[in-house]
């Protein structure tokens, strides 16, 4: 009797469950049924078309002693058998690994003898076995670099010269900053913003570029990188937010209290401890999500230096890193802008840490682009970039647009306008310095 | 704190991206294929002369040059057997006591067959083979051709020479299960294409419907050791530019499996070049020079040389004979062409030697692997 009423007792809700479970699967037992109409009995009304091989030469290597590596995907909807390799459309001798047989989206690495010379260019191309040709053309030969210590160091020097050395004399701007006016610093700001809207639209420029020349286009390349650029976004907004709540509770009152004291500009306008809190403490994490967007802009600036050197796209010259050493000075200028209010000794140690934060990607970014590049990865790494700073931008305004908020006038501002288009044609012009 | 915070959220971000970035990398996959793969094979490519690397692999090796290891069923012809063979017909005698010689041409396009080591091509083709059948006769036979369109396009069989305007092939269009005979007094001697003229032209020819026929003049040539060569290619990736060119189909065939030949004995190659889309073909003989007879219509040859250049349809009687044994190069002189297949070898043996030597295929493939990788000329 009485397990029986326990039993009835625990039916209903056990009962309940199983309904929701089956309610929920109901769309996917339709689903799996339409699926295997599609591939029994309904495969005869629905053949349309002849499915077509298509195989990506995602990259190739000139190696030293007389061979040349494609790096290959199945990038089609069918399986397929890779019949021969050529140089320049000249049939030759090539082995293939791990097998000549891909399945969808299966990589292969093509190993072809060949006597290549330096400089040269040279069109490598694979013929599946239905005999449809595909190649990816190389406008300049390279030896490919391999990663031992004389390279790493080659690379790391490359990525300090334009990566940190620019971002840590940039940063010398500071004192410059802290001694405008509020509608200068308005403009300096803005300038900022300009700055690294250039930043985030060039990435994106950037990785769109690769994603057509040598992502597949299976891999959806730019829509990966709205993806990425926005969820990196997303991402970052909820980071910085939980930042300056974290803060706030983080510090005593005596602190705040000791900090706001500096801040005389703002104090003012500050009506209560916590608004003045989060302007003392706001300036300090903008310049750190600022530094870490350009560090990820930097990381894929250096990946694409790395990649370039070894696909043998640009000669790596003095000229070339002089303009970007001059392009990313401007990065500094970008970190410190937010901080003019900020007492300076207290900085200092944090102000390196931001400069490197920027700046060594950059170095990362050349090994990596050098020695295992990879497009797919090359554009996530480009839009996490474009989202980081795309995010930073809209802090700043924010920012701006809360001091003025009395005002309520942020875009007829004439120094915040003529900011930001200085900022952008400042990125424009020196960035014309770089040949590409 | 804030910093921690941010480290924390960057290192997560990157500790993600360089795990899907390993994941994809060549070398996670080149370890778990090397994990996989419990009997390794192990090949060498390259390293044949100064600049090509040497490279042992434990994947497939692509060499068309060298080897050829397709499954045989599935070629589109055996060049080997195809060089030397001539169909002379069913032959039968007429009231006046000429001869009469009977062939049949069966034309399909329904197939998909290799064509070069590893490709496969949908091919259209007399009697199943290309190029189809080489056919005989003597000056004055009446030539009789019952054709059968067992396709599913229409064919026609269009033949150079002298004939009556409905035995040309160009309006009297066959289709698809269709049949027609074709009659011809052999007349001029010579060699002489034929081919399918059903638009689009290109199309049926690119594709493979042609073959040779010899007309032989009364007073039979000298005997010789007579083969035929037709010059072909194919655009398998129908962009109007062949992908693949030979003698007789298949690419570098005659590189692997040379053609043999003996010191000082008279060698008649029947040549025709049926190469579509490219303006020009040629033809160039190593070690040796060869009388050419331009169409094989004349008994006096035109020229002493070793280059002949033909554009499509034309077609010559080359005389040679080697004074050196040993291994020679023929191969068209648009190296382009050459080095997309079209290139050969004539084995010189010295009649004295020959012996149980024959056919020991693997001596012949290290003797031409050296050679594979440069062309002299």
């Amino acid at each position: 009797m009485e397990k029986d009423e326990i039993h009835r007792r625990l039916q209903p809700r056990w009962f309940a469950s199983a309904k929701m479970v089956a309610v929920a699967l109901v769309p996917l037992v339709v689903l799996a049924a339409m699926i295997a109409f599609i591939f029994g009995p309904g495969q005869q009304f629905l053949g349309a078309g002849t499915p077509l091989p298509e195989i990506s030469i995602e990259r190739i290597e000139f190696q030293e002693d007389g061979r040349i590596i494609a790096f290959i995907r199945n990038t089609g909807p069918i399986d397929v058998t890779v019949a021969q390799a050529d140089v320049n459309d000249r049939i030759q001798q090539a082995a293939i690994e791990p097998s000549k047989e891909l399945p969808r989206l299966a990589e292969a690495k093509v190993i072809i003898p060949f006597p290549w010379n330096e400089g040269e260019p040279y069109d490598i191309g694979v013929t599946s076995s239905d005999g449809t040709r595909f190649s990816k053309s190389v406008n300049a030969a390279a030896l490919a670099r391999t990663p031992d210590i004389g390279q790493a160091a080659f690379f790391g020097l490359i990525g300090t010269y334009v990566g940190v050395i620019p971002v840590l004399a940039g940063l010398l701007w500071l004192p410059f900053i802290k001694r405008l006016s509020l509608p200068k610093y308005r403009f300096f700001l803005s300038l900022t913003a300009g700055l690294l809207v250039f930043l985030g639209i060039d990435a994106l420029v950037e990785g769109s570029e690769i994603a057509a020349e040598s992502v597949a286009g299976v891999f959806n390349g730019q829509i990966l990188i709205a993806l990425v650029t926005i969820l990196s976004f997303l991402a970052l907004m909820y980071a910085s937010v939980k930042m300056g709540e974290r803060s706030k509770k983080g510090r005593t009152a005596e602190e705040v209290d000791k900090l706001s004291s500096y801040d005389s500009m703002h104090a003012s306008q500050a009506k209560t401890l916590d608004q003045q809190h989060h302007l003392v403490v706001k300036p300090v994490a903008i310049a750190l999500m600022i530094s870490i967007g350009i560090g990820l802009h930097n990381f894929g600036e250096g990946l694409a230096i790395g990649a370039s050197v070894v696909l043998g796209e640009i000669a790596l010259s003095t000229f070339l890193i002089v303009g970007f050493m001059i392009h990313n000075t401007t990065e500094g200028l970008a970190i410190v802008s937010p901080l003019a209010k900020t007492k300076v000794r207290r900085m200092v140690g944090k102000l390196i840490i931001m400069g490197l934060i920027a700046g060594v990607p950059t170095i990362f970014g050349t090994w990596i682009g050098g020695f295992i590049y990879s497009p797919v990865a090359a554009i996530i790494f480009l839009s996490i970039g474009a989202g980081a700073i795309l995010q930073v931008v809209f802090l700043i305004y924010q920012g701006m647009a809360r001091a003025e908020a009395e005002k309520g006038r942020i875009m007829s501002d004439a120094s915040i306008i003529a900011g930001f288009a200085a900022g952008m044609l400042i990125m424009y012009v020196t960035g014309l310095m770089i040949p590409s | 704190m804030i910093t921690v915070k941010v480290i924390v959220v960057v290192a997560v971000a990157a500790a993600v991206l360089s795990t899907a970035f390993a994941v994809g990398s060549q070398s996670f996959v080149d370890f778990l294929a090397t994990a996989q793969d419990a009997e390794l094979r192990k090949n060498t490519i390259g390293g044949h002369s100064a600049g090509y690397g040497l490279h042992e692999t434990s994947g497939d090796v692509l060499d068309p040059i060298s080897s050829y290891n397709t499954a045989s069923e599935e070629v589109i012809i055996d060049p080997d057997n195809y060089l030397r063979s001539f169909d002379y017909g069913r032959i039968s005698t007429l009231a006046d006591g000429s001869t009469v010689r009977e062939f049949t041409l069966v034309a399909d396009d329904r197939q998909t067959m290799e064509i070069a080591p590893g490709v496969f091509y949908n091919v259209w083709a007399f009697n199943g083979t290309i190029p189809g059948p080489t056919l005989r006769a003597t000056e004055g036979d009446l030539i009789r051709i019952n054709f059968i369109n067992n396709g599913s396009k229409p064919h026609t069989i269009h033949t150079h020479g002298i004939h009556k305007a409905e035995m040309d092939g160009v309006f009297e269009i066959i289709n698809p299960r269709g049949k027609f005979v074709y009659e011809f007094y052999a007349e001029a001697f010579g060699v002489y294409p034929y081919h399918c003229h059903v638009t689009p032209i290109e199309e049926h020819i690119s594709h493979g419907l042609y073959g040779a026929y010899i007309i032989d003049p009364k007073t039979p040539r000298p005997e010789a050791d007579e083969m035929v060569m037709i010059m072909n290619g194919f655009d398998t990736d129908f962009d109007t530019e062949n992908n693949f060119y030979a003698v007789n189909t298949i690419p570098y065939y005659y590189m692997h499996h040379p053609i043999e030949i003996e010191e000082d004995k008279l060698v008649r190659v029947y040549l025709v070049n049926m190469l579509e889309f490219d303006q020009i073909n040629n033809f160039h003989l190593h070690g040796n020079l060869y009388q050419l007879y331009r169409s094989g219509t004349s008994m006096v040859p035109n020229e002493y040389t070793d280059m002949v250049t033909m554009s499509q349809g034309e077609r010559a009687i080359l005389e040679f004979s080697y004074k050196y044994p040993g291994q020679y190069m023929f191969h068209a002189h648009k190296t382009e062409f050459a080095e997309k297949g079209w290139m050969g070898l004539f084995m010189v043996k010295d009649p004295a030697q020959t012996g149980g030597s024959d056919g020991s295929n693997s001596s012949r493939l290290l003797e031409t692997k050296t050679i594979s990788g440069g062309l002299s000329s």
